[in-house]
């Protein structure tokens, strides 16, 4: 009975991390439980209380936020959306140190699970491969592919630790493939690292600058302590490298990987790409699928150049190796093209502008920005429309939606087609709002007679309603 | 086994976000629906839904072709109620907070250096309702089951798309649907791309004289219901792109790598993000080369 | 009175159970209408919503064409439910099918409501006093409450003592007295009252429950005090579309409508104030909730299926109230309730053995033996695991599950093991004259699905009572 509770507070869980994203702080406070006290402050007048966390929160997020946007606004905003990733899982001796519960290697497998599920939902477009490391021998788990499921099937079918971990063995392992990688891609490799040692056949040195030649990115995380080669491997190609203090740390660190990285012009050529779109096939069509080689009924796309049938999109056309998308499949990455300005802070004195003072509402949920004691609570304001919004809009408007909701309504006039309002519209408007209040309530009382026939009942003659 | 919260939220719970399409051009243009009978239909709807339920919630959000706002929301009408009264409010709160949003969106276009589309801003409340929406999931375990209505005469507006698209991608992710009823000439590719990407329903009526009772039938029903009763199910949804350069549909593209713009040719130089291009991919690309030497190791 | 002793499982199938003419004229009250309507089973509504401004009849099988294959029992149960309310009228054409038909006030109704928005049962009155705030009304009405269902853990035996000092239940009138303890009280003789079985649970169920409970006495003993169960119902459906925390005039009321709300004030629906020249009634929170419908899903075993409109919007309030819940459980079975409540420390004590009681705070423990004690007195462990989730403290109730795994468990498996034994009164038959009339036996007893145990070398079986005369007379026929 205990294990089915367990098992469905687990499924929970796992929907909480999908469903959140990058908001996984409070999923993990169930677990974090042991440490309860580390949650608790002295106020003035020593009695103790539980941190604020939401400020916290919410400082730190804007933190991240703004370095981010630093980053990107020094340049025009390129960004590698086409990434060809190479994920190398440590799993020697080291991974199976029982500092992070139950084991590295549990918590290693089990962010690299929310990690390529987050990575393929911001880069539809990008591919992943996992290599592991195992008796000093970095062997492939999965080819370059796009499947979210077929990756993290293989990786949870592989999990046991052994021997020792060789950074070269790897690098040169991953090196053989992204070498041959078109060169619009970004060549990528995340290597998470559990030992504190390499045992490599040759000259590490050498098969770094080979990396670097090949513009390769290298970034690590590691789960023990810093390596210095480490360090220098993702100092020379321009990765990041990063150690974990805790698992909660550890998955921030892992999904920091997820975002496109800004495109470098050095990094990859811009290219055009030839790709097709697929439409999808009738329903009820019986065709051979190409991926499964077998016959599938309804429910395909059709390769739009060699007609061969696939089944889920976006993929690479086994037959004639065109690349397959939807249009919402690209615009899914848009969003990193067009980043909304993180928001100001708005200071209490600011509260003295005459047209904001007005504003007592968050603009995106209505919700009022006036605490009970009608002080105002912290909030922001979008630095392009000016409008206030409460601090949850704000993180769910900066990680979630990507839109300002008030932005919309300033920024699309300028790319306004250009259409004169005529004087007849505009007395039809005024006429418009007149005769609302008195004509609907005539209408509704005609409206039965407008039912007479049963055609909105019958489903089968009405088959676009 | 574990405790059921509360008896207080059942299943059949909703919360509407109703989208009011005002734009004036196409209102004006519109020969076959006024205004005025389209409102008493919506009217109507609203009303049938805050019947089904005591909890039920409705939300109208105007979209007009400058700016959005919140004209009804239900729950606050509750707590003024004291004031007023209880139902009669509905409609006069309604329709006074449309005429002042009427009046400051022609204000808002006139502002704007005459400038008009004759698109309404459907990005800009949508983002609305999902914050709205976002709100509602914040306030604790209990909470009515949200789905959004758009009722969109106007056509689409271009310039919204990558808007449309990041705000249906986070209703998907949050598990929103977007229900969508299509009162305009032709079909609008943004609302059947919602639809059916958020599993909500699109619908573009034939008889629009007979709104309410599209808007009852298909509509009215909960997400709860929505399993058991058969509802329109989507015709074909085009997912074919459109090129940036000449806007026809395309099966086959060029795609910048750095930008995800698309082509219907190749260009020396990205028009979006100013990228210069290289030699264009040969037909057979290169990844798939790859793929062939693959297995040799 | 035979209509009046319905054994009512919900508050829907007391309405159902009223004859037709009746019905009809409660229909003519357009709030009653919508209660009745929110009341439905989801896909009833949908029916009806769609009807509404449909004139003739609808052939049964374009309803049924809206469901999915897997709809078609809700569909059946939604029609069912429908024609029981008379809202739909079954007309059946020659080739046997069926088609239905709103009923006509109903239909005029609901359409009104739908065009104008519906109106206010009455106009509030004018403030000229101070009206009580809306605090006090809820805690007023808490109060009430709580006087009515104190006035039963007073004559909890064990606690006898503390019925001498009943001090509170003499401002409750002796109708709503008789209510309370009408079903949940025996008396014999000259001994002090005692709660029966059904009074333990009572103070167990959640309080949609209770107020259920109440007011289906309430109305369902109408009729012995000379008033129209009909009359009674319309009241309170209409009662609940009022306004929470105004006045409204005494004189606007009916008679019978007077008499009752001085009883409902009782209950802590109404507030009732006198002025100098006149009277007025402020209808409470109670009150106003009394539409809020509950669907089938969400209601208890007992009241299976039901739980309607009325009740649930009553007791709704008070889960508000309580929803600021007291009760925290740890995992060492100690219970702290934050609360002054008498009521509360009665109701703990139920089922655990109270140790202290600080001003605000009560502390006590869950053991075998005051479980076995509530066991005894019918309690199960399922009311008492519920009570405790629903009335958890806010901090708990955050967390899933509120009240811990163990303890849940733990009562769960105190109350199977009382049930390791089940009784089922049975015969023994043996010494059969051959083997053939052995098994004879054997298939009989199994044909009437009561063969309980047989030995076939001994050639002994034991079959349960209810068939024995039947074995008789089979055993005869056999000779």
């Amino acid at each position: 009975m205990t294990n089915s509770i367990a098992e469905k507070r687990r499924q929970q869980e796992d929907e909480d991390d999908e469903e959140d994203g990058d908001l996984e702080g409070w999923g993990e406070r169930n677990y974090t439980d042991e440490r309860s006290w580390e949650a608790l402050q002295e106020d003035e007048s020593g009695l103790l209380r539980p941190i604020d966390n939401k400020a916290m929160y919410h400082a730190q997020y804007r933190r991240r936020l703004r370095s981010l946007s630093a980053a990107s606004n020094s340049h025009r905003i390129q960004k590698g959306l086409i990434r060809f990733l190479y994920i190398v899982l440590d799993l020697s001796r080291a991974a199976s140190v029982m500092d992070f519960r139950p084991s590295r290697m549990a918590v290693v497998a089990k962010n690299a699970e929310a990690f390529i599920r987050e990575f393929f939902d911001q880069n539809p477009l990008s591919q992943i491969a996992l290599v592991t490391i195992k008796d000093g021998v970095a062997h492939s788990l999965t080819e370059l592919g796009g499947s979210p499921e077929s990756h993290i099937k293989a990786l949870m079918a592989k999990l046991e630790c052994s021997g020792d971990s060789s950074l070269q063995n790897a690098l040169d392992h991953v090196h053989e493939y992204l070498d041959q990688i078109p060169s619009y891609g970004h060549r990528e490799v995340l290597i998470l690292y559990s030992a504190l040692t390499s045992c490599d056949p040759g000259d590490i040195m050498e098969t770094i600058q080979k990396c670097k030649k090949s513009k390769i990115r290298c970034s690590v995380i590691g789960l023990s302590a810093e390596m210095f080669i480490c360090k220098h491997l993702c100092q020379e190609t321009g990765g990041l490298y990063s150690v974990a203090l805790d698992e909660s740390h550890f998955k921030d660190l892992i999904l920091e990987h997820a975002p496109p990285p800004p495109a470098i012009a050095e990094f990859a050529i811009a290219n055009l790409i030839k790709m097709g779109f697929p439409q999808r096939a009738a329903e009820g069509s019986i065709s051979i699928c190409s991926c499964h080689k077998e016959s599938k009924v309804g429910e395909g796309y059709i390769c739009p150049r060699c007609k061969a049938r696939v089944c889920e999109l976006p993929t690479e056309c086994c037959i004639c190796g065109l690349t397959l998308v939807s249009s919402p499949h690209l615009a899914r990455s848009y969003h990193h093209l067009f980043p909304i300005a993180p928001f100001d802070e708005v200071k209490p004195s600011c509260h003295n502008e005459p047209h904001l003072k007005s504003q007592k509402t968050c603009f995106g949920c209505q919700q009022s920005l006036v605490n009970p004691g009608n002080k105002p609570s912290l909030h922001v304001a979008c630095p392009n429309c000016k409008q206030y919004f409460c601090l949850d809009c704000d993180i769910y408007i900066h990680e979630s939606l990507h839109n300002c909701p008030g932005s919309q309504i300033l920024g699309s006039t300028d790319k306004a087609v250009e259409q004169s309002l005529d004087h007849t519209n505009r007395a039809n408007l005024h006429a418009l709002k007149k005769d609302v209040q008195k004509e609907f309530k005539d209408h509704m009382h005609h409206m039965d007679c407008n039912f007479c026939n049963d055609m909105y009942f019958h489903y089968g003659c009405t088959p676009n309603l | 086994m574990t405790s059921v919260p509360s008896k207080r939220y059942s299943d059949d719970v909703s919360l509407v976000v109703v989208l009011l399409d005002t734009n004036p051009f196409f209102w004006t243009a519109s020969s076959s629906l006024s205004f005025s009978q389209f409102l008493s239909h919506v009217l109507a709807f609203v009303n049938s839904i805050l019947l089904l339920n005591q909890l039920n919630q409705v939300v109208v959000i105007a979209t007009g072709y400058n700016t959005c706002d919140y004209i009804y929301d239900s729950s606050m009408d509750a707590s003024q109620s004291s004031e007023k009264g209880r139902m009669p409010s509905v409609y006069s709160n309604l329709l006074q907070k449309l005429e002042e949003f009427m009046i400051k969106d022609e204000k808002l276009g006139k502002e704007q250096s005459q400038r008009a589309i004759a698109s309404s801003l459907l990005s800009g409340s949508l983002s609305m309702a999902l914050c709205y929406i976002q709100r509602v999931f914040r306030s604790g375990p209990l909470h009515p089951q949200p789905r959004i209505l758009c009722l969109q005469g106007s056509s689409d507006g271009p310039e919204q798309y990558v808007a449309v698209m990041n705000a249906i991608f986070s209703a998907q992710r949050s598990m929103v649907p977007i229900d969508s009823c299509y009162v305009g000439a032709n079909n609008s590719a943004f609302l059947q791309q919602a639809s059916y990407i958020t599993g909500g329903v699109y619908v573009k009526p034939q008889h629009l004289d007979g709104l309410f009772q599209y808007l009852t039938t298909v509509f009215a029903t909960d997400l709860h219901s929505r399993s058991f009763i058969r509802l329109p199910r989507p015709a074909g949804v085009d997912f074919r792109a459109s090129c940036f350069c000449h806007k026809t549909t395309i099966d086959m593209g060029y795609i910048c790598s750095v930008c995800l713009s698309i082509f219907c040719k190749h260009h020396k130089k990205c028009s979006t993000c100013g990228s210069v291009f290289g030699q264009a991919q040969s037909d057979t690309s290169s990844a798939s080369d790859h793929k062939r030497k693959a297995p040799e190791t | 009175m035979p209509q009046v002793r319905i054994i009512a499982k919900n508050f829907m199938d007391m309405v159902a159970s009223l004859p037709a003419m009746k019905l009809d004229r409660l229909y003519q009250n357009a709030f009653i209408c919508e209660a009745i309507l929110r009341s439905l089973p989801p896909l009833a509504k949908k029916y009806v919503v769609q009807m509404l401004f449909f004139d003739g009849p609808i052939s049964g099988k374009l309803l049924e064409e809206w469901v999915l294959a897997d709809g078609v029992t809700k569909h059946k149960v939604a029609i069912d439910r429908l024609i029981q309310l008379r809202i739909f009228t079954e007309a059946v054409d020659k080739k046997r099918e069926s088609s239905y038909k709103l009923n006509q006030t109903f239909q005029v109704n609901l359409q009104k409501h739908l065009t104008n928005g519906g109106v206010l049962p009455r106009e509030p009155m004018a403030s000229t006093v101070r009206l009580p705030s809306l605090e006090e009304l809820d805690t007023y009405a808490h109060e009430q409450w709580e006087v009515g269902s104190s006035s039963l853990c007073f004559h909890y035996p064990s606690h006898l003592h503390c019925s001498g000092q009943a001090e509170k239940p003499t401002n409750l009138s002796s109708s709503m007295m008789r209510i309370f303890q009408r079903g949940l009280l025996t008396q014999r003789d000259k001994d002090a009252p005692r709660l029966t079985e059904g009074g333990f649970q009572f103070l167990l169920m959640d309080t949609n429950a209770q107020l259920w409970y109440i007011i289906r006495d309430y109305i369902s003993n109408s009729e012995e005090r000379g008033t129209d169960p009909a009359d009674l119902i319309s009241f309170l459906l209409e009662l609940s579309f009022h306004v929470t925390g105004e006045a409204y005039n005494m004189n606007t009321l009916t008679e019978i409508q007077r008499n009752a709300i001085k009883e409902l004030a009782d209950l802590g629906l109404v507030k009732l104030q006198q002025g100098r020249k006149e009277s007025w009634f402020i209808p409470t929170k109670l009150a106003t909730n009394l539409s809020v419908s509950l669907t089938d899903s969400s209601s208890r075993k007992q009241f299976a299926s039901s739980l309607m409109i009325l009740v649930g919007m009553f007791f709704m309030v008070i889960v508000i109230m309580h929803a600021t819940g007291h009760v925290v459980v740890e995992t060492n079975f100690r219970i702290y309730a934050y609360s002054s409540s008498k009521l509360h420390c009665e109701i703990l004590r139920l089922f655990s053995k109270i140790e202290y009681q600080l001003p605000n705070l009560i502390v006590g423990a869950i053991t075998k033996e005051s479980l076995y004690t509530a066991f005894d007195n019918g309690i199960t462990a399922d009311q008492i695991i519920s009570f405790l989730q629903q009335n958890a403290h806010p901090r708990v109730a955050e967390r899933l599950p509120s009240v811990p795994e163990n303890v849940t468990d733990q009562i769960r498996l105190w109350e199977a093991d009382l049930n390791r034994v089940e009784m089922t009164s049975s015969h023994l038959y043996d010494e059969f004259p051959s083997r053939d009339t052995f098994e004879a036996a054997c298939d009989f007893a199994r044909e009437w699905n009561s063969l309980l145990w047989e030995d076939s070398k001994k050639m002994r079986l034991v079959v349960k009572a209810e068939i024995h005369m039947n074995m008789r007379e089979f055993l005869r026929g056999q000779k």
